[in-house]
């Protein structure tokens, strides 16, 4: 690290801006009404915010109703009884709903984000905010059609890790 | 300064890291008047909850933290700040208290710098801080503070040297 000794002792001889006399005003007014709110809190208890991702949710519900348009598709199509006299080998009668079986479920996280250290509502240690963009594919096949569905959406998921910093 | 954040000495504290905290948070917004309303919340929220003082690395965590909310709070400034990011001729960069044109030029050198590099640079140099308490702060290895650092000397350096 010599080798940097001289541009150091330059970097050092500047000098940072100070901050503008009213903001130490500022910060003791807010620290004053934070002790305020401090003897609320203690009193009032915050029920703990339940964490909805409603993106994941919505398109959680799209893939079902897909799902569910693709298999009415499905049963509409089954062959209706005719009135024929002979026939050789009767026509099975299956259920294409419940014929349609789960083959397959990908998470492919494609980006992750580490967003630092933050203040949750609800906890007094710091938490580390990692966000994970994925893409999540569902598939299904009917076995006995050949018949596939496959369902495929964007989600983004928020982890928080306590991080204990001292 | 090694006690518990105690009422009594929030002020020695701020007047030793003050500026170099609204240093720190100068480098995410543009207006000096945001990055102290960056440091304030910070500050309020680490001094609440009883800290050890020493626990820089924490402070200047937050710091950042809240500096990245409220970039993202704002979707126009977010777009704005990844324009100024993007773009190193204009980049904020850090404010000092300039003397001859040799500090001015140094200055501008420093805002040319890539941000991860003025980050750590800003941590190390104006905030005192060791590369452990640095590397904690910004969620990075030790050595990874201590290379980015050494980049960004080396870049001031030979801008310096061509001068």
């Amino acid at each position: 690290m010599n080798d940097f000794s001289e541009i150091e002792n330059e970097l050092k001889k500047l000098r940072a801006a100070r901050p503008s006399p009213d903001l130490a005003a500022r910060i003791e007014c807010a620290l004053a009404e934070a002790d305020q709110s401090a003897v609320t809190a203690a009193i009032i208890t915050k029920p703990r915010r339940f964490h909805f991702n409603w993106l994941s949710a919505g398109l959680g519900l799209a893939a079902a109703a897909a799902f569910l348009v693709f298999a009415r598709i499905n049963v509409d199509r089954t062959p209706a009884p005719t009135n024929r006299v002979a026939q050789n080998t009767p026509v099975p009668q299956t259920s294409a709903v419940s014929s349609f079986i789960p083959t397959g479920a990908t998470q492919v996280v494609y980006h992750t984000r580490d967003e630092g250290l933050h203040y949750a509502a609800g906890y007094e240690e710091p938490m580390r905010r990692m966000r994970y963009q994925k893409r999540e594919t569902l598939q299904w096949r009917n076995p006995n059609t050949g018949a596939s569905l496959r369902v495929s959406y964007p989600s983004e998921e928020v982890v928080l890790t306590p991080v204990s910093g001292q | 300064m090694d006690n518990v954040a105690t009422h009594e000495d929030w002020k020695v504290c701020f007047s030793e890291f003050g500026p170099g905290l609204l240093l720190f948070a100068r480098q995410w917004v543009r207006s000096p008047t945001d990055a102290e309303d960056i440091v304030q919340e910070a500050f309020v929220k680490f001094w609440r909850r009883n800290h050890r003082v020493n626990n820089r690395a924490l402070l200047y965590a937050t710091v950042r933290s809240i500096a990245l909310d409220v970039i993202r709070r704002d979707s126009r400034r977010a777009r704005r700040e990844a324009e100024v990011f993007s773009d190193s001729e204009q980049s904020i960069g850090p404010q000092f208290e300039l003397g001859d044109e040799s500090q001015l030029a140094l200055a501008a050198a420093i805002d040319r710098l890539p941000h991860e590099q003025r980050e750590v640079l800003v941590m190390k140099i104006w905030n005192e801080l060791t590369f452990a308490e640095i590397a904690t702060a910004l969620g990075i290895s030790n050595n990874t503070a201590a290379s980015r650092y050494r980049y960004a000397l080396n870049a001031l350096k030979k801008s310096f040297q061509t001068q």
